[in-house]
């Protein structure tokens, strides 16, 4: 694809069970640090499973009390996110045309915590405040977004499941060479809710501990809540104005399995052809992919199903070049995996630093790539590129390089 | 002019009628299908009256067997997609990653969500159907059209308030323009759900009783098959249609509080318009926002003339059908079956050229687009 306008990462932001800001999050993953624990949101002890990786302590203080009432915890998670990636691209919107600067995110369940109590109140003939149930719906803290940084731009939810927050990187990239807009934030904030907790559970995806992925022994994955916002510019107008670049946004690939609402092609045949609609996007070649950020759920059938995608999509070169999952540590942050992903992928690119795969024990025949086992490591990464898989098939690819 | 791409077919399930051609017969023939609630879908709201695809059936398009594992909103777009397939002639086969599907939605997956959810907390987590959870995500719809159409191409489901469904059409022409695609399904889905709509009522969304600025709540499917012009020329397609203008504005605003802001309202409005390098008296038809919201309809009526002078025939598509996510996908299909030659209800010297569609929501969000002549000469 050859574009006139290209686009670079000037700030990101992160909250997440291992760190609320981008240093604790990256020195948390640096270090193999482990964010899954108890359930503490809701009483899990019915369930199947009682663990996930919570957020605790959003930094949510530029927020008042009022403010923090009203707004659910995926609100309140994604503004802290935005708040820390807008103080980095070092943007004043004060001083900038509010109308080329817009808002695409990721979401899915959001709020929906609230809004099951408000349910349950409800089912049970109590009385329950009426605005709890406004915070489930997902677009919600993209306007929310727009409202605290007085953004009269481009706005849009992209609402896919797990691939939700990679797919907004890839609206919000595509809006921006279309001119668009020229700065969009972008990425997704999605929080704990029964629903999907109680669903995976119910589908037996969900492993007792810490979820392992690629390990033989994996059962499933760890449910996570995080927020992941990245500001996306047009990079003439970043170098302009001499706004940190901390990598560019090479394009990303979308594209329907046309499989089966829940199960990966085992095969890989349907993930690689979203692995090479992301590469031919980005104008590279599979020699040039020096990092796979895995989608790495660890559920028996994705990690071995993402195996073969990779190596059918990068052939020789899968075996040359570290492939990480950094849900062994945050947990599957749903909607906005791809987002919070895609914000390691930028520091692994800015640091040449590989985040590892934690509670990896047992190798598998089935997973047979270099998975960083439990430990990071220096790696020299220009490109890289962040796998997102979701229900209904809906995968998506996104493809960054170091230098723009 | 400019082309985002031709529209080469159009599908609809919706109150109004369960093909396009229907649908648009009875909308410009002034009908509408917005009827009084039953005491069972009332049920203690203010809400008095609704649209809904009474009667529907999913067969003959969807076997019984398989419309039971499919939810409303998955039935009403796999029929609605395969219409817009059907009548573009498009053959997937040939090249299944070049086709894929943009819907907007507000609601789907509310029927399996809400019965999932119930069970979970009046009875147990362990109760909860593992069926019922797959379909509770708002990608449901869209996804299984790729399943049953088997479309390999850009698959991407879209919420963002009442303008939904006019967002995936911009996000499918984005997939066109960037060679992502040569054929997109844009559209949009929604379901009535009794539990969606007791929330809409309690926060004062809906029009009632005593409520005189509100919406009343439609539900439905809708798509058209969005086509690069090199594609359609290859193939020897007729279109029915043109999209030559799009645009998007915000507003800093409350999520769901309503901002009637003129600026924005002009500035999506003008911004189709110039994307389309028409001026406002190239248009013949516009098709409003206007939903009942008495703030953002005077808004609408005010942009409409300060932009126009003596604007243009208006069709209300939300008077015939109701308000969700997905009525934008009405528009764009009232437009393009308005614009078409023989498959326009329109007598010839009554039909437009060019239609501008307005579709705004709360929480800030302005959408427009302009739909012309397949025959408008580039």
């Amino acid at each position: 694809m050859i574009k006139e306008r290209r686009v670079v990462v000037t700030g990101i932001g992160a909250v997440t069970s291992v760190g609320t800001n981008v240093p604790d999050f990256w020195a948390g993953l640096l270090a193999g640090r482990c964010g899954i624990g108890p359930v503490t949101l809701f009483d899990a002890s019915s369930y199947r499973t009682q663990t996930a990786a919570e957020v605790t302590d959003i930094p949510d203080g530029f927020l008042t009390a009022a403010e923090k009432r009203r707004m659910s915890r995926a609100d309140r998670m994604g503004l802290a996110a935005a708040t820390e990636a807008v103080a980095q691209s070092g943007l004043d919107f004060s001083r900038e045309d509010p109308t080329r600067i817009g808002v695409v995110l990721g979401g899915g369940t959001s709020g929906l915590l609230d809004s099951e109590d408000f349910f349950w109140r409800h089912l049970n003939g109590k009385p329950a405040r009426p605005s709890r149930v406004l915070n489930h719906m997902p677009d919600a803290i993209t306007d929310r977004v727009a409202q605290r940084f007085g953004l009269s731009g481009i706005k849009s939810t992209i609402t896919t499941a797990c691939s939700s927050s990679a797919n907004a990187l890839g609206y919000a990239h595509d809006a921006i060479v279309a001119g668009w807009a020229d700065v969009i934030l972008t990425g997704g904030s999605d929080a704990l809710a029964r629903l999907t907790y109680g669903g995976f559970n119910a589908l037996r995806s969900v492993d007792p501990g810490p979820c392992r992925p690629f390990d033989r022994e994996r059962k499933g994955l760890s449910i996570g809540e995080a927020a992941g916002i990245l500001v996306f510019e047009e990079a003439g107008r970043a170098r302009a104005r001499g706004a940190p670049i901390l990598a560019e946004f090479l394009g990303y690939g979308v594209t329907s399995d046309a499989f089966h609402m829940t199960a990966p092609d085992p095969s890989g045949a349907a993930g690689s052809r979203t692995i090479r609609a992301a590469l031919a996007c980005a104008g590279v070649d599979a020699e040039q992919v020096d990092y796979v950020n895995a989608h790495g759920t660890a559920t028996p059938q994705n990690d071995s199903a993402e195996t073969a995608a990779i190596k059918a999509a990068l052939g020789e070169r899968a075996r040359q070049i570290p492939v990480s999952s950094i849900k062994s540590m945050i947990g599957h942050c749903l909607c906005a995996s791809g987002a919070i992903e895609a914000v390691a992928t930028v520091l692994t690119l800015r640091d040449q630093l590989v985040p590892p795969t934690i509670h990896y024990v047992n190798a598998d025949p089935a997973c047979d790539l270099d998975y960083v086992p439990n430990a990071s490591r220096e790696a020299d990464v220009e490109v890289a590129i962040s796998n997102s898989f979701a229900f209904g098939g809906n995968s998506s690819v996104v493809v960054f390089a170091r230098r723009s | 002019m400019t082309s985002h791409g031709w529209i080469t077919g159009t599908g609809a399930v919706c109150p109004l009628g369960r093909t396009a051609s229907e649908f648009a017969r009875r909308l410009f023939a002034g009908e509408s299908a917005i009827r009084p609630m039953t005491s069972e879908e009332r049920d203690g709201l203010q809400a008095t009256h609704v649209a809904r695809c009474d009667g529907f059936s999913p067969q003959p398009e969807i076997p019984a067997m398989k419309a039971r594992r499919l939810d409303r909103g998955s039935q009403y777009a796999i029929i609605a997609c395969a219409q817009a397939i059907a009548e573009a002639g498009y053959d997937v086969s040939n090249g299944p990653e070049q086709v894929g599907i943009a819907l907007g939605t507000g609601s789907a997956g509310a029927g399996p969500l809400t019965e999932f959810l119930r069970v979970l907390l009046t009875e147990s987590p362990e109760a909860a159907s593992p069926f019922h959870f797959p379909n509770t995500v708002a990608n449901a719809p869209a996804s299984q059209v790729s399943i049953e159409l088997k479309l390999f191409g850009p698959n991407v489901t879209i919420t963002q308030k009442d303008p939904s469904a006019l967002n995936a059409l911009l996000y499918s022409c984005l997939a066109l323009a960037s060679g992502r695609a040569r054929a997109m399904l844009a559209g949009g889905v929604d379901e009535w759900n009794p539990v969606y709509a007791m929330g809409f009522d309690r926060v004062g969304a809906l029009k009632g009783e005593k409520r005189t600025s509100g919406i009343v709540q439609g539900e439905g499917g809708f798509a058209v098959l969005l086509e690069s012009e090199e594609s359609a020329r290859r193939r020897g397609a007729r279109p029915l249609a043109r999209v030559s203008g799009v645009s998007m504005a915000g507003v800093p605003s409350e999520p769901y509080r309503f901002t009637p802001d003129c600026g924005a309202i002009e500035r999506a409005v003008r911004g189709a318009l110039d994307d389309a390098r028409v001026s406002p008296g190239q248009i013949q038809l516009v098709l409003p926002s206007r939903n009942g919201v008495a703030p953002m309809d005077s808004a609408e009526e005010e942009v409409l003339r300060t932009v126009f002078g003596k604007p243009p025939m208006a069709v209300f598509v939300k008077d015939a059908i109701g308000e969700m996510a997905a009525s934008g996908g009405g528009q764009i299909v009232a437009a393009c079956r308005a614009v078409a030659g023989e498959g326009s209800p329109l007598p010839p010297e009554a039909r437009p050229r060019r239609v501008l569609i307005d579709s705004f929501g709360a929480g800030g969000n302005f959408l427009a687009a302009v739909i012309e002549s397949a025959d408008v000469q580039a």
